[in-house]
């Protein structure tokens, strides 16, 4: 393989993966190292126009299948979850590790947090999986006439890893969740699930059923904590505030919801 | 509902329970849920505690008369009760909306033992069989209840549990007359037998009935173990006794996990702490830590405490607090140690040591490599040999205690401090000083001298 030579041109793609691997391709077939990759969606303003890499998914399955052949399955399995996460110039990082992945072949792989570039990957890797695991909680469904409906606003792209989970968990219900952040919606019915585009999704008025179980949810909440052991700043370190905005127990309480007594208890007492 | 809801929470919340479980159970067609082993948190609350399972008693009300139980029979408070339909409602609609991970259901002692539990088994079997649920389920047994019964809860639940109450025998009968340490230990026993898959111990059949489809082949019990909790501060035992009770049991009994819960007066009561005492939580945050370190670091509870210091260090957690006084033991060639020495060195935690194992085949280690790879080179230093540092930092022993001083120790505060008898090892105790920082310089320098030398 010829190395790349550092040139000052920037690449612009789709933002896809598949346009992220045609980066790749060009870069290799022009022997040069781009300056930056940048996703057409969040275009700088620039002295001189980037260069545009069209999407050829024939172009981005040889990339993609010479990443696991010729380094190895773990270099994809990091490259499409660094890919997702929200670590800056994520597409540049990837593409110096992928040059010295096919320089260097598996081995350097092993060196992993000993090594300053590999660090860097794995740290985005382990922080959107936590971000993930952390979300699997902290989702937050409604009931909206029988379907399960949620939003999040998560830094990495968090769906597919939640997919799994919540179609597991909820595999005979209908459900969807919502991220607004990446404009995404991971939608689930009994059989399956997929995660589809969504600029906008408009929530349905609340019904008393759901607002009955949101109100015995927050006073659980309230009633739980002990008193006289309140420890904000332990609760912000495992729940930092960014993702209170999406969770029942935390909102501020509006005007008071009401409040459906079951009629008749039988009282065994 | 709602005034149920709290009168019923009030009463089991201070009851300590997670869900990181060994319970891993995919859901079933038609049914809700599922367990991960992990566990999952699905919110904090005020006081910082993770909240994982809708935590609640069936009833507030009780026959029996803990002196430190704000249910006792002589409390003057308004009794309520969760029928079993109500209770498995609520689980799975919070349960759909992901509020929580499942159930951990306690109660008071209605009627009788016996009928206390057939009600507590009728909720759990109303999620199991009528709701298909495969969420998680923590059940506390009542002491006392005869063994078929707990038998049928545990075959239903994921994990049983019994409180020990108290560390000894003696408290126990002082504070709660109406259990003896036999009908705690007993069941415990039981249950360990039953969880081995010892059917013949136990000459029950499971009422197959009472099962979901699936499990009624092969009945298991409790998949997930068994937990105890014991309340600690109300009663005079030491640290080391009550480390080497946690420790009898995880031996004895393989329990999963002992809870410490750190006593709040809630009661007036001649043999309790006053009302206005503060709950010992700097102590219990040292149980947790020497708690972990028995069960994942490979420690012995006769190493970090012994009888003549039979109380933990309020300064510096309980591994630092060994490895200063183990000189002997460092320092340690990260290049070459085995996985259970690295875990004993302060600033390297299970993450670290299992990277370093992995990675080190392949490149030599320095300080640079270690910190990126996890490990807290402000206290790690003094102990470990390294590529750049061959030779190891030879530093006087007051460097080394004050860089091991337990931060958290500020965040607890003064008051925390004044709870503590860390008798036996020449530390200031509250009362002789004026103030945390003074009290920390203090320290470091006993430390310092008498042990790093
Ligand atoms: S048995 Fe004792 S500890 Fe349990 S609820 Fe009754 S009084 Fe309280």
């Amino acid at each position: 393989m010829r190395e790349p030579v550092p040139r000052d041109v920037v690449y612009q793609y789709d933002g896809s993966l598949e346009g992220f691997y045609c980066c790749l391709f060009e870069s290799l077939r022009r022997g040069e190292l781009p300056a930056a990759l940048e996703d057409a969606a969040d275009a700088q303003p620039r002295l001189f126009a980037p260069v545009w890499i069209e999407t050829d998914p024939a172009h981005a399955l040889r990339v993609q299948r010479s990443i696991g052949e010729k380094i190895a399955p773990r270099a994809l399995h990091l490259t499409e979850t660094v890919f997702l996460s929200c670590l800056e110039e994520k597409e540049l990082h990837l593409l110096h590790f992928l040059l010295r992945g096919w320089r260097e072949g598996a081995g350097f792989l092993r060196r992993g947090w000993s090594d300053p570039q590999l660090a860097l990957l794995l740290k985005a890797e382990r922080h959107l999986a936590h971000e993930a695991h952390l979300l699997t909680g902290f989702v937050r469904f409604s009931d909206y006439d029988g379907h399960l409906a949620a939003t999040i606003t998560p830094k990495n792209f968090v769906l597919p890893f939640l997919a799994p989970h919540f179609a597991a968990r909820y595999r005979g219900e209908h459900f969807m969740i919502f991220d607004k952040t990446h404009r995404a919606a991971l939608i689930h019915q009994p059989g399956g699930s997929r995660i589809v585009a969504a600029e906008h999704i408009e929530f349905p008025a609340v019904s008393a059923e759901e607002a009955r179980y949101r109100a015995l949810w927050k006073h659980f909440y309230d009633t739980v904590a002990i008193e006289g052991r309140e420890n904000p700043r332990c609760r912000m370190t495992h729940m930092a505030k960014r993702y209170w905005e999406n969770m029942t127990e935390l909102q501020p309480e509006k005007a008071p919801l009401p409040m459906i007594e079951s009629g008749a208890e039988p009282a065994i007492l | 509902m709602m005034e149920k809801l709290e009168y019923l929470v009030n009463g089991a919340k201070y009851d300590a329970a997670c869900t990181s479980s060994g319970a891993d159970r995919k859901a079933e067609p038609g049914g809700i849920g599922s367990a991960v082993s992990g566990g999952c948190c699905h919110s904090f609350a005020a006081d910082g505690r993770c909240i994982s399972l809708l935590k609640v008693l069936m009833t507030n009300a009780c026959i029996y008369d803990c002196a430190y139980c704000v249910n006792r029979r002589s409390n003057d408070i308004p009794r309520v009760t969760f029928t079993p339909e109500e209770l498995a409602e609520l689980t799975i609609q919070f349960y759909r909306r992901n509020y929580i991970e499942g159930l951990f259901l306690s109660s008071g002692v209605l009627r009788s033992p016996d009928y206390t539990m057939e009600r507590m088994i009728r909720v759990v079997e109303l999620l199991r069989v009528q709701y298909r649920f495969q969420g998680y389920i923590h059940a506390k047994t009542i002491p006392g209840a005869s063994p078929e019964l707990v038998w049928q809860l545990g075959v239903l639940a994921d994990r049983l549990s019994v409180n020990i109450e108290f560390p000894s025998e003696q408290s126990l009968r002082q504070l709660a007359p109406d259990k003896t340490r036999q009908a705690i230990l007993a069941p415990m026993g039981q249950m360990h037998q039953w969880m081995q898959g010892n059917r013949q111990a136990l000459e029950i059949q499971a009422p197959a009935h009472r099962l979901p489809a699936a499990r009624r082949a092969a009945p298991r019990f409790a998949t997930a173990g068994q937990a105890t909790q014991m309340i600690i501060g109300a009663t005079p035992e030491s640290d080391y006794q009550i480390l080497r009770l946690a420790q009898g049991l995880y031996h004895k009994y393989e329990l999963k996990r002992v809870f410490y819960s750190a006593y709040i007066p809630v009661l007036e009561h001649s043999l309790l702490p006053a009302l206005d005492t503060k709950p010992p939580l700097l102590r219990e945050h040292r149980l947790y830590q020497a708690d972990f370190l028995l069960r994942q670091y490979h420690f012995a509870a006769e190493e970090l405490l012994a009888p003549e210091a039979p109380n933990f260090n309020p300064y510096l957690d309980p591994k630092c607090n060994w490895a200063l006084l183990h000189p002997e033991f460092f320092p340690i060639d990260v290049q070459r140690a085995g996985k259970e020495t690295l875990l004993r060195v302060p600033g390297i935690g299970s993450r670290s040591a299992t990277r370093i194992v992995a990675e080190r085949r392949s490149v030599k280690l320095d300080f640079a490599a270690l910190k990126r790879m996890g490990v807290v080179l402000k206290r790690a230093q003094y102990f470990i040999l390294a590529a750049d540092h061959p030779r190891g930092l030879h530093l006087p022993g007051e460097t080394v205690a004050r860089a091991l001083i337990d931060p958290k120790i500020f965040a607890f505060g003064m008051e925390q401090l004044s709870l503590f008898s860390p008798g036996g090892l020449g530390l200031p105790g509250a009362g002789d000083v004026k103030n945390l920082r003074e009290a920390t310089e203090e320290a470091v320098l006993v430390m310092g001298r008498s042990a790093y030398a």
